[in-house]
C-alpha cells in the first residue's frame, strides 16, 4: 500500500472514532434514564431503565421480546428472519438503539427530560 | 488492443462473437458471480449483528472498471434483487439496494474523477462506509426515526473501513490476474 493510502485510511479511523467519542460524550447524562420504544415512527412504550421489567411487543408483522434488568436494556427474543435485533448488545446509554428493520421496531434508551 | 491482433490465430466461437455480446455474456458472469458472494458471506460471521463482509463488492469493483458504471448498475441491481428473492425474502432488498447504489454512485464518481490515479483500496473503503450510509438513510426513513443516523453511523463506518480495506485488497489482486488474461480484450474493441 502506498503511503498516500495508509494516510487517508488514518484519517478515516479518527473521523468515525471521534463520531463514536463525540456520541457519547453528547450523550452523557446524569439524569435518570427512559427505555422508549417506537414502531413505525410512534412511540408504543416508554419504561425507566432502573426498574426490572420484561415485555414482548407483537403485532401483525411479528414480536419481540425486551427485558430490561440491571440498568441494561435487551432484545430476548423476536419471530424476525434475520436475528440481528437479538444479536445486538444490550444498551445502556442515552442515544443507543437496538433496531429490527423487518417489524419497524426502534428500543432507544433517551434521558427523562424528553 | 486492436482487432487485427485479436483476429490472427485461431478463431475460437467467442471470437467471432461482436463485443455487444461479449459484453452480455461478461455482464451475466458479474451478476452470477456476485450472486454466488453474496450467498457465501452469509455464512461468515463477523461479531457485531448485521455487519457483512461486503464480498459482492469485489464484482462490483471489476465491473466498474471494466464495464464502466452505466451497465456495473445493472450488474449491482441484478445482483440485489436476485439474492433479495432467493436469500433474504421481504424488506431488505430497499436496504441493500439503497446501500449499493450509493455506494456505486460514489465509487464510479471517485473513479471518474481519479482517473488513472485512483486507488482501488479507498474506492473500496469509500464504497463501504456509503453502502452502510445509504441503508441507515433509507432505514431512518423506514422506521421514522432520524438520531438512528447518528446513533449508529460512527460504529458501522468503523467496521467498514476493514471491510472495505479487504475487498479493496482482493479486487485489486484479482484484477491484477484478471488483466494477464484475454478475457477483458474484446470489451472495449
Amino acid at each position: 500500500m502506498k503511503k498516500k493510502e495508509l494516510i487517508i485510511i488514518a484519517i478515516l479511523l479518527l473521523i468515525s472514532l471521534g463520531g463514536i467519542a463525540l456520541f457519547y460524550c453528547l450523550n452523557a447524562t446524569d439524569q435518570p434514564l427512559t427505555v422508549r420504544v417506537s414502531r413505525d415512527g410512534e412511540v408504543i412504550a416508554a419504561l425507566p431503565l432502573s426498574q426490572d421489567h420484561s415485555e414482548t411487543f407483537s403485532n401483525a408483522a411479528g414480536t419481540n421480546t425486551l427485558v430490561i434488568s440491571n440498568r441494561t436494556a435487551d432484545i430476548t427474543e423476536a419471530d424476525c428472519p434475520g436475528q440481528v435485533c437479538v444479536a445486538t448488545h444490550s444498551i445502556s446509554s442515552p442515544g443507543e438503539t437496538i433496531v429490527c428493520l423487518p417489524h419497524k421496531l426502534i428500543v432507544e434508551i433517551i434521558t427523562s427530560g424528553n | 488492443m486492436p482487432p487485427s491482433q485479436i483476429n490472427c490465430g485461431n478463431h475460437h466461437q467467442w471470437q467471432l462473437m461482436n463485443s455487444k455480446s461479449y459484453r452480455l455474456v461478461i455482464l451475466s458472469l458479474y451478476v452470477a458471480m456476485a450472486l454466488i458472494l453474496s450467498y457465501v458471506e452469509s455464512f461468515i460471521p463477523l461479531g457485531p449483528p448485521g455487519i457483512k463482509l461486503g464480498l459482492p463488492n469485489i464484482i462490483t469493483l471489476i465491473s466498474l472498471i471494466t464495464l464502466g458504471w452505466p451497465l456495473t448498475i445493472l450488474v449491482v441491481v441484478g445482483r440485489v434483487l436476485l439474492s433479495g428473492f432467493m436469500f433474504n425474502p421481504g424488506i431488505s432488498i430497499v436496504y441493500s439496494l439503497s446501500g449499493g447504489l450509493l455506494s456505486l454512485l460514489v465509487m464510479g464518481l471517485l473513479l471518474h474523477f481519479f482517473k488513472d490515479s485512483y486507488s482501488l483500496i479507498l474506492i473500496s473503503i469509500f464504497g463501504a462506509i456509503t453502502h452502510n450510509l445509504g441503508q441507515i438513510l433509507m432505514a431512518a426513513i423506514v422506521i421514522q426515526n432520524a438520531s438512528l443516523i447518528y446513533s449508529t453511523f460512527p460504529f458501522l463506518m468503523l467496521t467498514a473501513i476493514p471491510t472495505g480495506l479487504f475487498i479493496g485488497l482482493v479486487a485489486k489482486e484479482l484484477i491484477g490476474l484478471l488483466n494477464k488474461t484475454t478475457i477483458f480484450n474484446r470489451l472495449n474493441s
